[in-house]
C-alpha cells in the first residue's frame, strides 16, 4: 500500500508550504517539499536606501522580526565598514537573547508540545499525582493539586463547550500519544503558563527597540540612550526592569520548560532514531563578544560540519562567492546564465517563471520545477540549520557551558550523542540552547551595565552615516541566526542606493526542493523513514516537520497512489 | 505606560500590498495625536507579542484586511461574537488572532469588548508596499470613520 500525503502550511509572508509524502507500508519513502507562495521583497528594496532596509526585512516574517533587522543593519554596516560601538552589540546580544528565550518556549508549547502532548487526556488526569509528579521535577511554585485542578476544569468547560479553538486540530486518543493524562495535565497547565509569561520577556524588546511588535534598529548601532536620571532615556528604573525580566526568563527555562521537555522525551526516545534526515549541519554563528567582525568571539560559532563527524567544524566565510550558492532546478525562478547554475547571492536573481499548476492543485509536478524557495548549498552540500546545527558546531568547538548541558541531557535521558541527530534531538538542542542563551543574556546583561557605570554611554556611530562619505559602490554581507536557523542578508549598494539585496532565510535552507544533482534538502531528508501509523492521523509527520519550528501553519493532505486527493486536514 | 481604555489596532503585512491595509489605516490615525485614553497601535504581523496590549484595554477596535469577496475597498464594522466571525486569516499568522482570543478563555479571562473593521481586498496581493487605488483611498476613510463614531472627543 502506497500513499501519498500532503502537508500544505500557510504562513504570513513566506507562504504556503506544502509537504508531499510517499507512505509505503507505514514508513515515509519520499517527501517533496515546497514553498507555494512567491516572495518578492528583493524587488522591494531595490533603490531604497540602504539605510531604511532593516525596516522592510524586518516585518518579512511575524516570528522571527528582530532577527532580519539585525541581519540588514549588519550587512550595510560590513559593505561600509562600520563597526559598532561595543554597547549597541550588547544591546543586540540582548535582544537576540530575548528573541530565542521567547521563540524557543513559545514554540515548544505553542507548536511543538501538542504532537506529543494529548490534550484531552488530560481531563483524565489526578491532580493530586500530577502536583507530586511536578514537584519531582521542579520546584516551580505553581506545582501545587490546586492549581492543576482548576486549569483542569478550565479546560473541561472550554472542551465541553465545543470550541477546541487551538486545540482543534489535534489527534487526539491517537495510539502514538505516550503520556500519563497527568503529565499531560502538566504540560498543558504550563502552555498557560507560558502564554502569560512571553507577554513578560518581549518587553525586552520594547524598552531597547522603543516599540513591540517590529521594535527599531538602526544602522551603525542602536537608537537606545543610557542615562540613569533620565525619564524619557533607558534609566535606572527600566534596567532594574530588564534584570528582573531577564532573571524570571531563567526560572521559567529552568523550572518550567526543560524539565518538562526532559519528562515529556523519557516518554518518547523511540523518536532519538527517527527525523535524522541530513549529516551535514551548518551554523552561521552570533553573539559577538568582541564586535561582530572577529567571529570567533561569537558565543554562538560559526562553522559547518560535514557527515556528522563532530571532531572536524570547516570555516564559512559568507563572501566566498565559492561556498554558499542557490540553485533553482525545482524553483519558480530563471537565471539569466541558465537554470542549471548555482549563484551566490552577490549575484542572485530574482526573476520569477512560475510554471506549476493553476492552484488549487492536487499535487505537484515534482519532475519539474515545483517550488518557489530557491536551494541553496554551501560548497555544494545540502546543510541542516537551527538550534540543533548550532548546538552541534558549538559542542564540536568545544563550548564548555553548551557541552555540559548537552551531557546532562544525554545522560539523563540515557541515550548516545548519536541520539541528537534525530526529531527528538532536535527538539532537545532547541531546550538546552534556550538555557545557555539564557544565562548569557544575564551576562551581556552585567556587561552593559558595567559599561554604563563606567561611564561608557555610547549607542551608535556617525561613522559613514552621511552617504556623501561613502563609496560609489559597496558590497556586504550580516549574517545572523534566526531561532530557526541561519539567517544573512546580502546587499549590493550602487550610488548610494540598493542594487542588488538577497536573503538566503532558515525556511530556504531546510524546506528547499531538491537541488540539480537532486540531493534533498532537510525536511525531504528527515521524512524519509518516519513511521506514519494511521495516514488520516499523520502526527508523527508533523513531529518531525515541527521539530524544525516552520514559522508557518499546515494543512495535510492524503493522496493515493495514483494521485488522488483522499483525505485532507487544516492545521493552525 | 499608563493603561489604554481603548485600543485602536491595526493588523497586516505592509509588504503585501492591501493584505497591509489595517496598519495604513492606524497609521493615517497616528498623524494627530490620539485622544485621551486611545491607544493607536501597529500591530504588524505580531502575534503573541499582541496579547498583552489586547488583554489591557477596555475596549479592542480591530482593523484588518479581508478577502470576502466584496468589492475592493468596502468598509464593514462587526461585533464579532464568535472566533469564526473573523476575516479567515489571508496567510495564517503563525498564531492568529484566533488563537489570541482562545488565549483570553484559556487564561480564564472575559473576552474583550470588541468591534472589528473590515476593508475588503482582491487576492493574490503582489509583493509591494503600495495600497492599490480603490484601498489607497478606503484607508483614510475608515481612519475618519473610527474617528468620527468610535472615538471621544
Amino acid at each position: 500500500m502506497n500513499k501519498r500525503i500532503v502537508i500544505d502550511p500557510v504562513t504570513r509572508i513566506e507562504g504556503h508550504l506544502r509537504i508531499e509524502a510517499v507512505v509505503e507500508n507505514g514508513v515515509v519513502k519520499d517527501a517533496f517539499s515546497a514553498g507555494t507562495m512567491v516572495r518578492g521583497i528583493e524587488k522591494i528594496l531595490k533603490g531604497r536606501d540602504p539605510r531604511d532596509a532593516w525596516a522592510f526585512t524586518e516585518r518579512v516574517c511575524g516570528v522571527c522580526t528582530t532577527v532580519h533587522a539585525l541581519a540588514s543593519c549588519r550587512s550595510v554596516e560590513d559593505a561600509l565598514g562600520i563597526e559598532v560601538p561595543r554597547n549597541a552589540d550588547l544591546v543586540r546580544n540582548l535582544m537576540f537573547c530575548a528573541q530565542y528565550v521567547q521563540d524557543h518556549v513559545v514554540h515548544f508549547y505553542h507548536l511543538h508540545a501538542l504532537d506529543w502532548v494529548d490534550v484531552v487526556s488530560m481531563l483524565k488526569a489526578n491532580p493530586v499525582e500530577a502536583s507530586k509528579i511536578a514537584q519531582s521535577l521542579s520546584p516551580w511554585p505553581k506545582s501545587n493539586p490546586g492549581h492543576f485542578a482548576a486549569v483542569q476544569q478550565r479546560l473541561k468547560k472550554y472542551v465541553e463547550s465545543g470550541q477546541l479553538g487551538i486545540f482543534a486540530n489535534g489527534y487526539w486518543g491517537h495510539k502514538a500519544y505516550k503520556l500519563p493524562p497527568e503529565v499531560n495535565l502538566i504540560a498543558v497547565s504550563h502552555y498557560l503558563d507560558a502564554l502569560e509569561w512571553q507577554k513578560d520577556i518581549v518587553k525586552i524588546h520594547a524598552i531597547f527597540g522603543g516599540k513591540n511588535p517590529h521594535p527599531n534598529y538602526l544602522v551603525g548601532g542602536v537608537p537606545c540612550s543610557f542615562n540613569t536620571e533620565e525619564v524619557n532615556a533607558i534609566n535606572t528604573e527600566r534596567l532594574n526592569h530588564v534584570a528582573s525580566l531577564i532573571k524570571d526568563a531563567i526560572t521559567f527555562v529552568e523550572q518550567v520548560y526543560v524539565p518538562d521537555l526532559l519528562a515529556v522525551a523519557g516518554f518518547y526516545k523511540d523518536w532519538a532514531a527517527i527525523g535524522g534526515g541530513l549529516e551535514n549541519y551548518l551554523a552561521y554563528g552570533d553573539l559577538p563578544t568582541r564586535g561582530y567582525r572577529d567571529t570567533a568571539s561569537f558565543l554562538l560559532p560559526r562553522g559547518a560540519i560535514l557527515g556528522r563527524n563532530l571532531n572536524e567544524v570547516h570555516e564559512v566565510n559568507g563572501k566566498d562567492e565559492q561556498e554558499i550558492k542557490e540553485y533553482i532546478s525545482h524553483s519558480w525562478y530563471k537565471y539569466g546564465a541558465g537554470d542549471g547554475t548555482g549563484l551566490h547571492p552577490f549575484k542572485g536573481e530574482t526573476e520569477f517563471n512560475y510554471t506549476g499548476p493553476k492552484p488549487p492543485y492536487e499535487q505537484l509536478d515534482v519532475d519539474g520545477k515545483y517550488s518557489w524557495l530557491k536551494t541553496p548549498r554551501w560548497k555544494e552540500h545540502p546543510m541542516e540549520v537551527g538550534p540543533l546545527a548550532r548546538m552541534l558546531v558549538a559542542y564540536a568547538k568545544g563550548n564548555t557551558d553548551v557541552k555540559e548541558l548537552v551531557g546532562g541531557v544525554l545522560k539523563k535521558l540515557d541515550v548516545p550523542v548519536t541520539a541528537l541527530f534525530s526529531t527528538l534531538g532536535r527538539t532537545a538542542a532547541r531546550g538546552v540552547e534556550t538555557q545557555v542563551v539564557a544565562h548569557w543574556m544575564k551576562g551581556f546583561f552585567d556587561d552593559l551595565i558595567a559599561n554604563i557605570k563606567n561611564g561608557e554611554t555610547r549607542t551608535h556611530t556617525r561613522y559613514h552615516w552621511d552617504p556623501e562619505t561613502w563609496p560609489a559602490e559597496a558590497e556586504g554581507v550580516g549574517m545572523t541566526e534566526a531561532p530557526r536557523g541561519a539567517l544573512a542578508h546580502w546587499i549590493r549598494i550602487k550610488d548610494r542606493l540598493i542594487d542588488n539585496y538577497q536573503l538566503v532565510v532558515p525556511s530556504t535552507w531546510n524546506a528547499s526542493p531538491r537541488d540539480t544533482k537532486g540531493q534533498r534538502s532537510s525536511y525531504e531528508s528527515a521524512l524519509i523513514g518516519t513511521p506514519v501509523a494511521n495516514v488520516d492521523q499523520p502526527v508523527e509527520i508533523l513531529r518531525t516537520i515541527h521539530s524544525f519550528d516552520p514559522c508557518l501553519a499546515c494543512a495535510v493532505h492524503l493522496y493515493d497512489p495514483d494521485g488522488k486527493q483522499i483525505h485532507q486536514v487544516q492545521f493552525n | 505606560m499608563t493603561r489604554p481604555d481603548i485600543l485602536v489596532l491595526g493588523i497586516g503585512n505592509t509588504l503585501l500590498g492591501d493584505e497591509g491595509v489595517g496598519v495604513h489605516v492606524v497609521r493615517a490615525l497616528m498623524e494627530s495625536p490620539a485622544p485621551p485614553g486611545v491607544q493607536y497601535l501597529d500591530g504588524g504581523t505580531g502575534s503573541l507579542v499582541l496579547l498583552e496590549p489586547m488583554q489591557e484595554a477596555r475596549r479592542i477596535i480591530l482593523v484588518d484586511a479581508t478577502a470576502d469577496g466584496n468589492p475592493p475597498g468596502t468598509l464593514q464594522r462587526i461585533v464579532p461574537k464568535y472566533a469564526s466571525d473573523f476575516p479567515s486569516s489571508l496567510a495564517a499568522h503563525d498564531i492568529g488572532l484566533k488563537d489570541l482570543l482562545d488565549s483570553f478563555y484559556l487564561l480564564g479571562q472575559e473576552p474583550p469588548d470588541m468591534v472589528l473593521y473590515t476593508l475588503s481586498i482582491a487576492l493574490p496581493q503582489d509583493m509591494t508596499t503600495e495600497l492599490s487605488p480603490a484601498l489607497a483611498v478606503a484607508a483614510p476613510l475608515a481612519a475618519y470613520t473610527i474617528l468620527m463614531e468610535e472615538l471621544p472627543g
